[in-house]
């Protein structure tokens, strides 16, 4: 590798290596046994120093190819990952109240790392990399929370999983190996080698056998149904900001990859009612189990799998316009998903925090926070003015605009059932009385910044949605 | 220009009046009050002002303002004043200090909460009469739920967590179905440079073909029907009426009623003229339908609110009736009978709101001979039921009379020429006419007249009204005067646009055949 080619792999991977960095200091922190004071701050630093990177290099236009075939990057990669780390900081914000040491940061950052990767993989192997270098970390991350009995069973049901998809996701990668003689993510169709998009409809068995695994390992990686129930047990089981984790980034970083798996390829039958059906299941059984949690932190692993339904509909509509779709709805999600975590207002331990009825009567001990899970569940819900609805309203309407009638009537209909769980959290924080036996916890400064943080987020794409969508076109 | 500055500031003081709610200290609702009545009543000074300004004999948009708001999808803020929505844009803000006044006394909870729930919802009904651009109505019509949603669930009555859900549940399932309408409109309407365009302007010159329209159009009409609301789509009113606090009750029956009718007037007829044809004989049924059974409805009640609440069924199917004659009159007769029924509603709310805060009570057979102990309460209850009946020289009866007019005037030609379905439904209309009589005067007699008697009256001895309540009381008795009296003003500033509604919605738009 010549200078040129170091230098240009330097810039392109700026963010990652910033993330490096980080880690690096983070251990020697931990070395030098400052890791409890510092490792926050510098966790901190590191991703939104990242993040700003990407960010800048993603508005100047940069791209570059410094590892042709396995990594290149582009403004709307940069952005995506400009997008994955964003949504990190406010879940580093909502930690320091809970984790004092440095092995979260550490293992966040590690994760983050993968999640980056997998937005500028060009190759399966690059995408693998980074899809196991974003998991690994987070099947501990769950275990952190050990003081609580069941953490160790939902992390290994997670593990095991989230074992299968990996091991998945690698047979279908081979198999198209096999078929197609490259490890691109899309190959040249002209040439007739094919690609996740069109190979279901080839009529090669290993490259039919192939999509079908890598398709099922993307279902499994971002819960939907069928191939979701690790999710409720393993946010349950985690603490309050790796649930917040696993809900938004990995999830972002995982639709994200799909978005970049399926390229500029048109889905066609039987591909696109695979990824029409299973996601309108999703989003209706989603919906539907949620109604019936008493567990916050369960009802939000079924909200996200109806949401992880919604942001595979993205994939049906025209492919110019799926990335700005899925990321504006990932932007909307994660921030108010985010900001019902940091405004989740503290409890004696964790277990009790986590029921309903917690939130009973909020209004009347924190009209803050329950102003802000307030207007997080409403924008869940889709409900006009907030940002979930845009991101509704543009998902909807490239289905539509692509002629899937339909699919979208079918997905509405199907966020509809959704509106009631979210309303009847509302309606325990501001309509019932306040019931005497709650401890009002203390709520850290940190986790206050992180809702401001995700507000004025919210705010921004509430208010210049047209801003932000201007940047996300191709 | 200074006209535009002024719309935009009577759409947005309501939410700085909300966000200015957020500086006032909490344990102090005097200010509180004080600040929403203040930011209340210059919108509404400013809304008059307007008014006046506002130039009956132009067509289209005055005092518009239009900033790109989504430029990759042709979305703008696009709002403006024309003869649809000028005379609902003035209820609405006349309304505002009214219900600010009233809940004086009667919210002690929680009062920072419901005066910035007052003023959003102020902010979404002004948004939503005002917007002529889709997305934008969208977002408002929506966002108007929210508030609502909260002002009943918390400062309703005993089952209100039930009546609230229920509000919420129902309306938002018409509007699922309006978004994907609208979603469908707009993306098979491509300009000519392939872009798309939500401005009403441009929907309205659209051409799709009948089995299109019928699509949308029912979804539109769902939405809308809920919302006005039309037998069989009204099961939720009744309890969101009855569990709402006095103040949640008169933006309901006052604004919020209006946005179904209204709907109808701006959207769903215009933009689907070949489709409202095909379906005029349902919706005609369907509004005749909703007045004799709204009607008979409120003869049998013994809850006062679930009366009134069930009037305006009936009173709305009146307005639906005028919209659907397609005959000037009976458009303009509409328009009339939404303003009329928003302040004669709202007034009677306003009143049994004040008499349930002396006695505790909503049930008609614990009243009686009123008149003795409340004499002026009496006579401003008098007022607005005979106003609510119909009669001459108060609003309710330019509305009706002018809505049976139209029907009418439809009817007769059509009977000659064999078809007597219309005149049936003009006459069964005319009925609903009787039997409100009937309602209300049983009403009336039961409640003020007769023994005397009221709950806990031998406790506290009732007090008559003080001077804020009669002052909120006179100003809508004047105003129900004024628009029965002079009704020419109104129908002037609305004659265009009724000649527009018309014209639009006879005018067939079928795609044009390909050569």
């Amino acid at each position: 590798m010549n200078a040129a080619t170091a230098g240009l792999a330097f810039t392109a991977m700026l963010p990652e290596h910033l993330l490096l960095l980080g880690m690096v200091l983070l251990v020697g922190l931990e070395i030098a046994g400052r890791g409890r004071r510092l490792s926050g701050t510098v966790a901190l630093a590191c991703v939104g120093a990242a993040a700003a990177t990407a960010a800048s290099l993603a508005l100047q236009g940069y791209s570059a190819t410094p590892f042709a075939g396995h990594f290149s990057v582009a403004p709307a990669a940069l952005l995506g990952q400009a997008v994955v780390l964003a949504l990190a900081l406010p879940v580093l914000l909502m930690a320091r109240g809970e984790f004092t040491g440095g092995e979260f940061p550490a293992l966040l950052l590690a994760s983050l790392y993968g999640a980056g990767l997998m937005q500028s993989a060009d190759s399966f192997l690059t995408l693998f990399l980074g899809l196991e270098i974003l998991s690994l970390p987070v099947y501990v991350l769950v275990l952190l929370a050990y003081r609580r009995p069941q953490c160790a069973e939902a992390a290994l049901k997670y593990l095991v999983l989230g074992g299968a998809a990996t091991a998945m996701f690698l047979m279908g990668a081979s198999l198209l190996y096999g078929s197609a003689g490259s490890l691109g993510l899309t190959p040249g169709q002209a040439l007739g080698i094919p690609s996740l998009g069109t190979a279901l409809g080839s009529g090669d068995s290993m490259a039919r056998a192939a999509a079908v695994l890598i398709l099922v390992a993307l279902f499994m990686k971002a819960a939907i149904v069928p191939f979701h129930s690790w999710a409720p047990d393993a946010y349950e089981a985690a603490s309050v900001p790796v649930t917040a984790y696993m809900a938004v980034v990995v999830k972002a970083a995982v639709l994200l990859a799909a978005v970049r798996l399926f390229g500029a390829t048109e889905l066609v039958t039987p591909t696109f009612d695979l990824v029409a059906v299973l996601p309108l299941l999703s989003i209706v059984w989603g919906n539907l189990a949620a109604m019936r949690q008493t567990s916050l932190r369960r009802m939000v692993a079924y909200s996200s799998i109806a949401h992880a339904g919604y942001l595979f509909y993205a994939l049906l509509g025209a492919p110019a316009g799926r990335l700005q779709a899925t990321v504006f709805y990932l932007l909307a999600y994660g921030l108010f998903n985010l900001l019902l975590f940091a405004a989740l207002p503290a409890a004696g331990d964790d277990r009790e925090r986590d029921r309903l009825p917690q939130l009973q009567g909020l209004f009347q001990r924190s009209p803050f926070a329950a102003l802000m899970i307030g207007m997080a569940m409403l924008s869940l819900a889709g409900i006009p003015p907030f940002p979930g609805f845009v991101g509704k309203f543009l998902i909807f309407k490239n289905v539509i605009a692509a002629g899937h009638t339909g699919y979208a009537v079918l997905g509405l209909l199907g966020s509809y059932l959704g509106i009631y769980f979210y309303l009847r959290v509302t309606q325990l924080m501001f309509m019932s009385p306040d019931s005497p036996g709650q401890v009002a916890g203390t709520v850290t400064v940190s986790a206050r910044v992180a809702s401001l943080v995700c507000m004025a987020g919210a705010l921004l794409l509430l208010i210049f949605p047209g801003w932000m969508l201007g940047h996300l076109l191709p | 220009m200074l006209e535009a500055v002024a719309l935009n500031a009577v759409l947005f003081l309501p939410l700085a009046g909300a966000l200015g709610l957020l500086l006032v200290p909490g344990d102090q609702p005097a200010r509180v009050r004080r600040l929403t009545l203040v930011v209340m009543a210059i919108g509404l000074a400013l809304t008059a002002w307007l008014y006046i300004r506002y130039d009956s004999n132009a067509a289209g948009l005055q005092f518009q303002s239009r900033v790109p708001w989504v430029a990759a999808w042709g979305v703008n803020y696009l709002i403006g004043l024309d003869g649809y929505n000028i005379l609902l844009v003035m209820l609405t803000a006349f309304l505002g200090p009214l219900v600010t006044a009233s809940a004086f006394t009667a919210i002690t909870k929680d009062v920072k909460l419901f005066y910035a729930m007052v003023l959003l919802i102020q902010f979404a009904m002004l948004g939503t009469f005002l917007a002529q651009d889709l997305f934008l109505f969208y977002v408002f019509w929506e966002t108007m739920l929210i508030p609502m949603f909260l002002m009943i669930g918390i400062w309703g009555g005993e089952r209100r967590i039930y009546a609230t859900i229920k509000f919420f549940l129902y309306t938002a399932f018409g509007s699922i179905l309006m978004l994907a309408a609208i979603i469908v409109l707009v993306v098979s309407l491509p300009g000519a440079d392939g872009r798309l365009s939500f401005a009403f302007a441009d929907l309205v010159q659209a051409r799709l073909p009948l089995p299109l329209q019928g699509w949308l159009l029912a979804a539109f009409a769902l939405s809308f029907a809920i919302k006005v609301p039309m037998v069989p789509l009204h099961t939720w009113l009744p309890d969101a009426h009855v569990q709402a606090p006095t103040a949640g009750s008169v933006i309901l029956a006052g604004v919020l009623l209006k946005m179904g009718t209204y709907g109808f007037m701006k959207l769903g007829f215009p933009l689907f003229p070949d489709a409202t044809q095909l379906f005029t004989p349902v919706l005609m049924l369907l509004a005749v339908v909703s007045i004799v059974y709204g009607a008979c409805l409120a003869l049998v009640q013994d809850d006062i609110k679930k009366i009134i609440a069930y009037s305006s069924i009936s009173h709305l199917g009146y307005v639906m009736m005028g919209l659907l004659s397609l005959e000037l009159t009976g458009i303009q007769g509409a328009v009339i009978q939404m303003v009329s029924h928003g302040l004669v509603a709202a007034g009677l709310f306003l009143m049994v709101g004040m008499i349930y805060e002396r006695c505790h009570t909503r049930e008609l057979s614990a009243y009686g001979g009123l008149a003795r102990l409340l004499p002026v309460y009496s006579v401003f209850f008098m007022v607005l039921t005979l106003a609510s009946v119909g009669l001459p020289t108060t609003s309710g009866f330019t509305g009706e009379f002018l809505v049976l007019l139209g029907a009418f005037t439809v009817a007769w030609p059509q009977h000659l020429a064999g078809h007597p379905l219309p005149l049936a439904l003009a006459v069964g209309a005319v009925s609903g006419i009787v039997l409100g009589a009937l309602y209300m005067l049983r009403f009336a007699s039961g409640f003020l007249f007769g023994a005397a008697k009221a709950p806990q009256a031998e406790a506290h001895p009732l007090a008559d009204l003080d001077g804020r309540e009669k002052t909120i009381l006179a100003l809508i008795v004047v105003a129900v005067f004024a628009l029965g009296l002079f009704p020419g003003e109104p129908l002037r500033k609305t004659a265009i646009a009724a000649q527009q509604f018309r014209q639009l919605v006879t005018t067939s738009r079928l795609p044009a055949l390909a050569p």
